[in-house]
């Protein structure tokens, strides 16, 4: 059986000593070293404690198309507006695997049993351990040990982490309301410094791709607590030092500046509090030092001085991004707190401490990039796979005891290649300071207690859905039962550890629900209900269209803006089929103004001036949303004589629509809309893909494509639709042109947080500071 | 007598010889004490009667009146009684406060006194006590403020204070010559804690950082690791260790040098990492000298950053950390060498212990304004700096846990540099060095040896009218013949 991704293999291996080689061990093969069968390009990191493995792989996906039916055949076909395959894709995927050195045989042992592409010949190692184990893993996997140099695979893995796993750094903050608040990814991750404890210090200088100097380094480290621990306390167990160091009082051992001075020492700035002088007191005291005490100390001391030493190489050479990682770090929040302290109080604020969710898998990813440089791993964007990776866990041991005896045992994560390059958006008014999600529910305990409520309740109708939606393959419930357990267990682990995946936020819920259906192999659960509400849409575009030419200029620059949020009121899967009731009752609804958020006068008198020279417009749901409310508005744009750049999602997600399908829905209107068919002609109307298959939209991770045509056409509008694209992500977005955010709020907690009623209207038309609005130019359009 | 008692008691039978310790209390004023965690300095300014010996040239009128009374000498020689300034300053262990408090208060004859300056950490423990014995009232010196004084003053004022500690040299100390210019510089205090000051000219210093690290903390962890309560036997036990059996070196963890990063194989990665999964019993001796490195080292990174931060060349280092430990100061440069490839040096100061008690004094002397005058060390009232290296005198180190002194004479006129020196920062005034050269030391010390009986001949024949000149001659040869044999042991 699994368990969140990380497993702990029955109940047998949680009773054998972990110090030992017990070959007894039997792993579930499928869920720990999975996708075996493809599997190349092995990289190993041994530590000193920890086995890293990394290999990539190819995993076949059922994957959901759309295809317009042949015009030949289309006599013999339904009346369907395109037909639905399933597909197999084959996907490309690196896989990493954390576990104790003890383990390393009889994972040598297991990989070699099912590796069958017997096309991979050697095997790319770094770590300390690399030569100790060389002869062993030869023997056992029958590859070549190549050794690769273990700081070039750190500063590797490093780089390659920071660019493509968004949320892969974080601050640690003790006593604020979250404790880990992750960092958005940078457009320019250089330079940095790396302060890598192991069981020594090595601080290295990172300024570019290729180029790192180890400026650096200590002796005091954590082998340094480890074995001073070890003689201190008579403990060997370095977690359990931890443990102890958590509980113990730092100040019977050390010396304060209180136990020398009475006081502070004011005129030096120094406060009462401060150590003087690291185990002082057990100089001249003739008492025994509890265990707890004395490991506190020693923690104290050695992250004091990492910290020191990083604020100074810090200084010394400008860099005010310092990531910390190794072995002593390894998500203990006591060592992370020390530190992050010690880096405060050295730099006033003027550094700040960073760490990785992934630190533990650097040498790892970097061997396997150097043994991977000609598959040019670097050239795609990869994303993390929520539903195959651990997520980082809260090591306290005090905190989760359970979570804590799975850190012994297995860890993974797992990237996929990305098809396409991802990029930010050109129009981000500052991309480093750009966070895409709205609400940050790691920090708002109220909050994500909703939201995990919510997606637990919606579980059941997900199940369904996806059953559903394969009528024909009978173990599609077995399969669906598999992705409800997978995915209810995430949400545990999330109600416990809201940052095991960086910032818990609506969107990555969302996501990783996405992501666990794949992984069970429902690529598409809406895309007969997608297709079923284009078709009916469809029906209805003619008339609607006809019907808003039939209104005045001004009543139908309303009406478009009541289109798009009607069609926009069906959405997230609402319900099956769509009633025109609802409708209308809805326009009842929106036509009283003002909505909760309301600039549509100031829109109204930018209509009224020059036309933008061209929109991106992100899209959302399929069906009625992007037929009868989308395209009319766009249709107005065109006529206006604004390009238009639609943006839909590359993959599918929920109910939204997808490029595929947009492809498709657009040559269908386009033969009964001489504007529309105009646009697309005269390449005044252009599709692009997102890059994303997430119902939300991170604006820092867009493909590249759609970056190149945004910056090409010189885009001054970007409109933004929907609750998951507007509201819970780039509500607070600032763009350097003009935006438009438009969504109806279909959650009554969400609507209230926001001060407003369920169905209450967001119209946020927001033009960047410097900018004049050009409406007060007031020319009237005929 | 001194040396049977325990030192960690305070035990008042103790009899002091008085005017070998506590010179010229009669005259003393402005009293300066400095109280660290292990030892106290007192510092206080005193008048020593001199006789001087006058020249002066035949009055020319009484030259005139009375010429047969005269002889036909070309001036006349008289000795005279003359009052001259000197600084003492006496290092003890705080064991011996209570002791010695009583002893300076039955010696104190001039009442005018009324405050004695204080500074150090156990200033504020033994204000009372202070008080209480000497009826003096305690004004307490702000610490660090004290610490630059007195060493900008020593680095003023007595030559070759500062040194280059060079383990495999000919010599182990090379001492630097006076700078005409001392600022800037960085001062290392090496306390129970590491405080480090940037000193930028005598009034303006400020602390730019600082470590828990320190004496303390090799104190205290070798204490608990060792079960040695005494910091010098923890010294030596470090002084005899092997700090490869309990440190991981780069060697161990990737079995020789990791070149791509210029770490040599002996190089240490991690202090004390081999006790971190080894089940075995480390001795005391490695366990102490890898924790005496893995300080130094700290210590010694932690001096060059802030050094290279504020580009400062000149690193002294001081506190009781250092004491002139060889190991110690051993590990410490090795480690700035290291760090800094040779661009900064750890100089160490012979008089560091004593900073603290004379910024004090100066402090207290300020009206005196004794920055005016040149001081000169009058080598004859003072110890001088001993090798505190277990094994090389064990006499000569149950001494330093005992009274070490200081004297310093005011010169009557300011002493300045030559002019037209073409380079007065590297001016050497001596031709030889016999710290160097240890066989012209052994034929100059045989030299000095040889002529010393005609030295005392002509010392008593130059006083005929004194009839205890022959007695105080005898005891200059006695004082002189043993610095003597002293600086034939430490050449320093």
């Amino acid at each position: 059986f699994f368990f969140v991704g990380t497993f702990c293999i029955s109940a047998s291996i949680k009773t054998i000593n972990r110090h030992t080689m017990d070959k007894s061990i039997t792993l579930p093969p499928d869920e720990i070293f999975r996708n075996l069968e493809n599997a190349k390009r092995f990289a190993i990191d041994i530590g000193g404690s920890l086995t890293k493995l990394a290999y990539y792989s190819t995993v076949q996906h059922k994957v959901a198309k759309v295809r317009s039916f042949d015009k030949a055949t289309k006599e013999a076909a339904s009346d369907k507006l395109y037909e639905i395959s399933v597909q197999e894709e084959v996907t490309a995927r690196l896989h990493f695997i954390k576990f104790e050195n003890a383990y390393i045989e009889t994972c040598l042992d297991f990989i070699k049993d099912h590796l069958v592409n017997t096309e991979t010949k050697v095997i790319k190692a770094t770590g300390g351990g690399a030569h100790k184990f060389k002869e062993l893993i030869e023997r056992k996997l029958g590859l070549k040990v190549d050794k690769e140099d273990e700081m070039t695979c750190l500063i590797k893995g490093c780089n390659f982490v920071l660019r493509n796993i968004p949320h892969e750094a974080f601050v640690y903050a003790k006593h604020a309301d979250s404790e880990f608040r992750f960092q958005t990814t940078q457009p320019d991750i250089f330079p940095y410094l790396l302060v890598n404890i192991g069981s020594g210090v090595s601080i290295v200088k990172v300024e570019s791709e290729d180029k790192f100097e180890r400026i650096g380094g200590s002796s005091i480290g954590g082998g340094t607590f480890w074995g001073l621990g070890a003689l201190l306390t008579k403990t060997k167990r370095f977690d359990e030092l931890l443990q102890l160091a958590s509980k113990g009082q730092h100040t019977s051992v050390d010396m304060l500046v209180k136990d020398i001075y009475g006081g502070s020492y004011g005129s030096l700035g120094l406060t009462g509090d401060l150590i003087a002088s690291s185990f002082g007191k057990s100089a001249t005291a003739d008492k025994e030092f509890s265990k707890e005490d004395m490991a506190k100390s020693l923690l104290h001391m050695i992250s004091n001085d990492i910290g020191q030493l990083a604020c100074l190489y810090a200084k010394l050479h400008n860099l005010s991004r310092v990531y910390f990682g190794g072995f002593f770090i390894r998500g203990h929040p006591v060592t992370m707190h020390t530190i992050t302290y010690s880096i405060n109080f050295f730099t006033k604020g003027e550094v700040q401490a960073l760490f990785l969710r992934h630190e533990g898998y650097l040498g790892a990813i970097g061997a396997f990039l150097k043994g991977a440089e000609e598959d040019n791993p670097n050239q795609y964007s990869w994303g993390e796979n929520y539903a195959g990776s651990s997520g980082l866990m809260s090591v306290s041991p005090d905190m989760n005891p359970m979570q804590r005896a799975r850190s012994g045992t297995f860890d993974m994560l797992e990237m996929d290649r990305l098809e396409r390059q991802l990029v930010n958006l050109p129009l981000l008014q500052d991309p480093s300071s750009y966070i895409p999600d709205t609400m940050d529910l790691t920090e708002d305990a109220l909050a994500r207690e909703y939201w995990l409520y919510c997606f637990e309740e919606a579980l059941d109708g997900v199940v369904k859905r996806a059953v559903a939606s394969q009528p024909d393959m009978p173990e599609a419930a077995e399969r669906a039962e598999k992705f409800r357990q997978k995915y209810r267990h995430k949400l545990q682990t999330l109600r416990h550890q809201p940052f095991a995946y960086g910032s818990l936020t609506v969107r990555s819920l969302l996501d990783t629900r996405e992501h666990c259906l794949n992984e069970f192999n429902f690529p598409d659960p809406y895309s007969k209900i997608k297709q079923n509400e284009n078709d009916i849409a469809l029906k209805y575009y003619q008339k609607a269209v006809k019907s808003l030419e039939e209104l005045s200029w001004e009543e139908r620059q309303f009406a478009l803006v009541r289109g798009v949020l009607a069609g926009n009121v069906f959405d997230w899967g609402a319900k099956a089929i769509w009633h025109l009731g609802l409708i209308y009752l809805f326009i009842f609804f929106s036509s009283e103004r003002p909505w909760l958020v309301d600039s549509y006068d100031q829109w109204l008198e930018r209509l009224r001036g020059p036309p933008h020279k061209c929109a991106l417009f992100f899209v959302d749901n399929s069906g009625v949303d992007i037929i009868l409310g989308v395209i009319p508005f766009v249709r107005e744009l065109l006529s206006r004589g604004t390009e238009v750049v639609l943006a839909s999602n590359s993959g599918p997600a929920l109910n939204d629509v997808t490029n595929g399908e947009l492809q498709i829905l657009t040559e269908r209107i386009a033969a009964m809309d001489p504007v529309i068919q105009a646009g697309l002609r005269e390449d005044r109307l252009t599709l692009v893909q997102s890059g994303s298959s997430s119902p939300c939209l991170d604006l820092s991770r867009l493909d590249k494509v759609l970056a190149q045509v945004v910056r090409e056409r010189q885009t001054d509008l970007v409109i933004i639709e929907g609750m998951g694209r507007a509201i819970h992500t780039n509500y607070y977005a600032m763009l350097s042109c003009e935006s438009l955010k438009m969504a109806v709020i279909k959650n009554s907690w969400l609507a209230d947080r926001l001060g407003g009623k369920l169905f209450s209207v967001v119209f946020k038309y927001e033009v960047p500071a410097g900018k004049p609005s050009q409406g007060s130019a007031a020319v009237t359009p005929s | 007598i001194f040396f049977s008692t325990s030192r960690h008691t305070m035990d008042k039978s103790i009899t002091l010889p008085p005017d070998e310790i506590f010179r010229n209390l009669e005259n003393a004023k402005r009293f300066a004490i400095d109280i660290g965690g292990s030892l106290t300095k007192l510092a206080y300014y005193s008048t020593v009667q001199h006789k001087v010996a006058k020249v002066r040239s035949f009055d020319k009128a009484t030259k005139v009146n009375i010429p047969e009374a005269a002889s036909d000498k070309l001036y006349e020689i008289s000795v005279q009684e003359e009052v001259t300034a000197r600084l003492h300053f006496i290092k003890f262990e705080n064991a011996y406060i209570e002791t010695c408090l009583d002893f300076i208060k039955d010696h104190l004859v001039n009442t005018e006194t009324k405050v004695i300056k204080a500074t150090g950490g156990g200033a504020h423990k033994f204000k009372e006590l202070i008080e209480r014995k000497l009826g003096l009232k305690v004004d307490k010196e702000d610490e660090m403020t004290c610490l630059i004084k007195g060493c900008n003053f020593v680095l003023r004022n007595i030559p070759h204070e500062a040194f280059v500690y060079a383990k495999h040299a000919d010599s182990e100390f090379r001492f630097q010559t006076t700078q005409p210019d001392i600022f800037p510089y960085l001062l290392v205090n090496i306390g129970s804690g590491v405080s480090i000051v940037k000193v930028e000219s005598e009034d303006k210093f400020e602390r730019i950082g600082g470590s828990s690290i320190g004496g303390g903390t090799f104190w205290g962890l070798g204490a608990l690791l060792t079960k040695t309560k005494r910091f010098d036997e923890l010294l030596q036990l470090a002084s005899k260790g092997q700090h490869t059996s309990v440190d991981m070196l780069v060697k161990d963890i990737y079995g020789g040098s990791y070149g791509s990063l210029g770490l040599t194989g002996d190089l240490i990665a991690s202090s004390f990492g081999k006790s971190a999964t080894a089940d075995k019993e480390f001795s005391k001796e490695d366990m102490a000298k890898s924790l005496l490195h893995m300080i130094s080292n700290d210590i010694g990174q932690l001096a060059c950053l802030y050094a290279k931060l504020h580009n400062l060349s000149r690193v002294y280092f001081g506190g009781f950390f250092i004491r002139g430990h060889p190991v110690t100061m051993h590990t410490i440069t090795y480690s700035i060498n290291f760090f800094t490839k040779g661009e900064v040096q750890a100089l160490f100061l012979r008089h560091e212990g004593y900073l603290g008690a004379i910024g004090a004094f100066l402090k207290g002397a300020e009206e005196d304004n004794p920055n005016q005058y040149s001081w000169g060390e009058n080598y004859a009232g003072s110890s001088g700096l001993m090798s505190v290296s277990p094994d090389m005198n064990p006499m000569q180190r149950a001494r330093s846990g005992t009274f070490d002194m200081l004297e310093m004479d005011r010169l009557e006129r300011q002493l300045v540099n030559l002019p037209l020196l073409q380079d007065p920062s590297s001016y050497i005034p001596d031709t030889m060095d016999l710290t160097e050269d240890a066989l012209a030391r052994e034929y100059w010390l045989y030299c000095f040896e040889e002529a010393l009986d005609g030295v005392v001949k002509r010392a008593v024949a130059s006083q005929p009218d004194m009839p205890e000149a022959a007695e105080r001659a005898e005891k200059f040869r006695q004082k002189y013949r043993h610095k003597l044999q002293t600086l034939r042991h430490q050449p320093l």
